[in-house]
């Protein structure tokens, strides 16, 4: 049974969720073959497999995202979870 | 007699001139426009599908080499075109008939209007818009994409480069001619990188032919159409006299690998350390103790003889990640440069406490400036928070045109001036840096920057304080002559630059400057400027 593992994040990048960290995020969830999805906290929501509709949440600085995974494995959904806040706030 | 080769004019980037085959990089109008088709709306999305997935392995492929922030930002834009979804959005245009480019082209426009008012992604759009129509090219069968032979020597012609266009150069490139873009514009960036001759804004460039052979001449800012090297405009070359300078030549740097590499140099000290550049990487405002680290690091390293500091120089279109910067209208207006003080107070006394507590540690000789400041009052805030951070050599930058006007009544506040040209010919024109079609106005051989040149030297006499400059115009020998007749006493350039600065300057005498600032401050235009201040060194054997 897959559970779902909520990891929130504020964005510190000057300019928000942009094109560069959007396309390395969908490279390592596509490689970790997980389902995830980044939500807003307005509520609206997009599949973490999606540039386009990650884009178009237009995160702007100091807004909070919820980083949601599911897997069956806590520690590999928390992984993936930090992967990719390193990649919105660094990358 | 063969008639006299047909000469397009521009701004010359590089000095070393190369011949060519004329490559027009306009994909032809069949590759833009709106079509519809007879195929049914699935026959045409499994074409839309399967052409944006071999354009994409393509693109992927020509760029394998370039560097990595480019790649990243072009993968980034692939996985946006790659994106199912777009392919959805394209979808109800198939539906009603357009063609699978047409429909991609909508998508897009869809795409930019959901985005709105996200500058990051509109300024990005043009590139998808780029990718699309070589997708387009591929379905129509047209060659729209660069697609640059790999074998061959090419001159590339266009009306301007997009950061997708030049991350495709290869080897086969020789040189560039653009139509629109000035000497600091992206192409000009790019191409002094790479270190392609270009010559930007060059009107009449898309009137070239396709094939035909030319000839791009930067040192004389021009095309010529079947003319050979032969024919190309000798770079001067100065013949030092001496091993002083007429005036001292520094170097810029943005951080220890720049201050190692000037250090290697003839450089005399550094005339520009643009600290923005230690902080651009951190996520968090560091404390005074990692600052001070780094500027002892680089003090150390510097190259011998004075250190000009710059406090920090942000902006909403240049922005740090620890600084809150709200986005503005309009950037180059707003609140950067010595403006940051009034949000970012506390930072910015720390940015003096660390530069000074380095000072002490080194023992160097060193000078701190602030960027774009216009009032008095802004000058005395600044001398102010220098004194209270034990800071005794303060100055300015002059990059607008308000402080020139009161320069008089700084005297006792400061004690150097730095002319900041790049930033001071964008004020006084008031035309863009980046703008493609205002190349001519950032000329720095405009007579109207030169003649503030040397009435912000004259006011530097009467306040008995040093005067330098240190923007990119400083890295033309010639023009670096004429400074020095302006009466400035030093100059700051590029590492890269120092050698020819220095040669140029250590091969004339100071009356040879004095003249070549005469001519250069009478010329009605730039090109008049430095055609005629060229002429007087042209023989010198």
């Amino acid at each position: 049974m897959s559970e779902s593992m909520i990891h929130s994040v504020v964005v510190r990048d000057p300019i928000g969720l942009h094109a560069r960290p959007v396309g390395q995020i969908v490279k390592a969830v596509k490689e970790s073959g997980l389902v995830v999805t980044l939500r807003t906290s307005a509520g609206a929501e997009a599949l973490a497999t999606s540039a386009l509709r990650m884009l178009a949440l237009k995160v702007k600085h100091g807004e909070s995202i919820d980083i949601i995974v599911k897997s069956e494995d806590l520690e590999v959904s928390r992984t993936l979870a930090i992967t990719i806040e390193a990649l919105i706030n660094e990358g | 007699m063969p008639a006299a080769p047909t000469e397009i004019r521009g701004i010359g980037v590089g000095s070393v001139p190369a011949v060519g085959t004329v490559f027009i990089l306009t994909p032809s109008e069949a590759a833009y426009e709106h079509r519809s088709t007879h195929h049914t709306p699935d026959e045409e999305a499994s074409v839309l599908a399967t052409a944006i997935a071999t354009t994409a392995a393509t693109i992927r492929s020509e760029t394998a080499h370039s560097d990595a922030t480019a790649a990243d930002i072009l993968e980034a834009l692939l996985m946006v075109m790659e994106d199912p979804e777009l392919q959805l959005m394209a979808r109800p245009h198939l539906d009603v008939g357009d063609d699978a480019p047409t429909a991609l082209f909508k998508a897009l426009d869809g795409l930019a209007q959901i985005m709105g008012d996200d500058e990051d992604f509109l300024s990005r759009v043009s590139d998808l818009r780029g990718i699309a129509v070589r997708i387009s090219g591929w379905v129509r069968g047209i060659a729209a994409g660069p697609g640059i032979p790999q074998e061959g020597t090419w001159i590339i012609v266009a009306e301007d480069l997009t950061p997708l266009e030049t991350s495709q150069f290869g080897p086969s490139v020789a040189g560039v001619v653009t139509e629109l873009g000035g000497p600091t514009s992206h192409t000009a960036i790019i191409c002094r990188a790479l270190s392609l001759p270009a010559v930007v804004s060059a009107r009449g460039a898309m009137g070239l032919s396709q094939g035909e052979s030319v000839l791009v001449d930067p040192e004389g800012n021009r095309v010529l159409v079947g003319s050979s090297l032969s024919n190309a405009t000798q770079a001067l070359t100065f013949h030092p006299q001496s091993d002083t300078p007429l005036i001292t030549v520094r170097a810029n740097i943005g951080g220890l690998a720049d201050a190692e590499k000037a250090s290697k140099t003839s450089a005399r000290g550094v005339g520009l350390f643009r600290t923005e550049v230690l902080y651009l990487s951190a996520t968090k405002e560091p404390t005074v103790a990692e600052q001070k680290a780094s500027y002892v690091e680089v003090l150390r390293a510097a190259p011998a003889g004075k250190v000009i500091i710059r406090t920090i120089d942000a902006g909403s279109d240049k922005p740090i990640p620890f600084l809150r910067i709200e986005d503005e209208e309009n950037p180059a207006l707003g609140m950067r440069g010595f403006r940051l003080h009034v949000d970012h107070e506390v930072f910015l006394a720390s940015q003096l406490t660390a530069i000074a507590q380095a000072i002490d540690e080194t023992g160097r000789d060193v000078g701190v400036m602030a960027p774009m400041v216009s009032t008095i009052a802004e000058v005395a805030t600044f001398a102010q928070m220098c004194s209270a951070a034990g800071i005794r050599q303060v100055g300015i930058m002059i990059e607008t045109p308000a402080i020139i006007s009161v320069l008089p009544d700084l005297a006792g506040m400061i004690s150097f001036l730095s002319i900041g040209t790049n930033d001071l010919s964008q004020y006084l024109f008031a035309a863009d840096r980046m703008h493609p079609q205002l190349g001519e106005f950032n000329n720095p051989w405009q007579p109207g920057l030169l003649r503030n040149v040397k009435l912000i030297a004259d006011h530097a006499v009467t306040l008995d304080i040093p005067v330098g400059v240190c923007g990119e115009s400083a890295a033309d020998p010639l023009l670096a002559i004429v400074f020095a007749g302006l009466g400035i006493g030093s100059l700051s350039v590029a590492p890269s630059a120092v050698t020819d600065v220095h040669d140029a300057l250590s091969s004339v005498t100071a009356t040879q400057a004095a003249e070549a600032a005469r001519v250069a401050l009478a010329a009605h235009g730039p090109e008049d400027a430095k055609t005629l201040v060229r002429a007087l060194f042209a023989e010198t054997p």
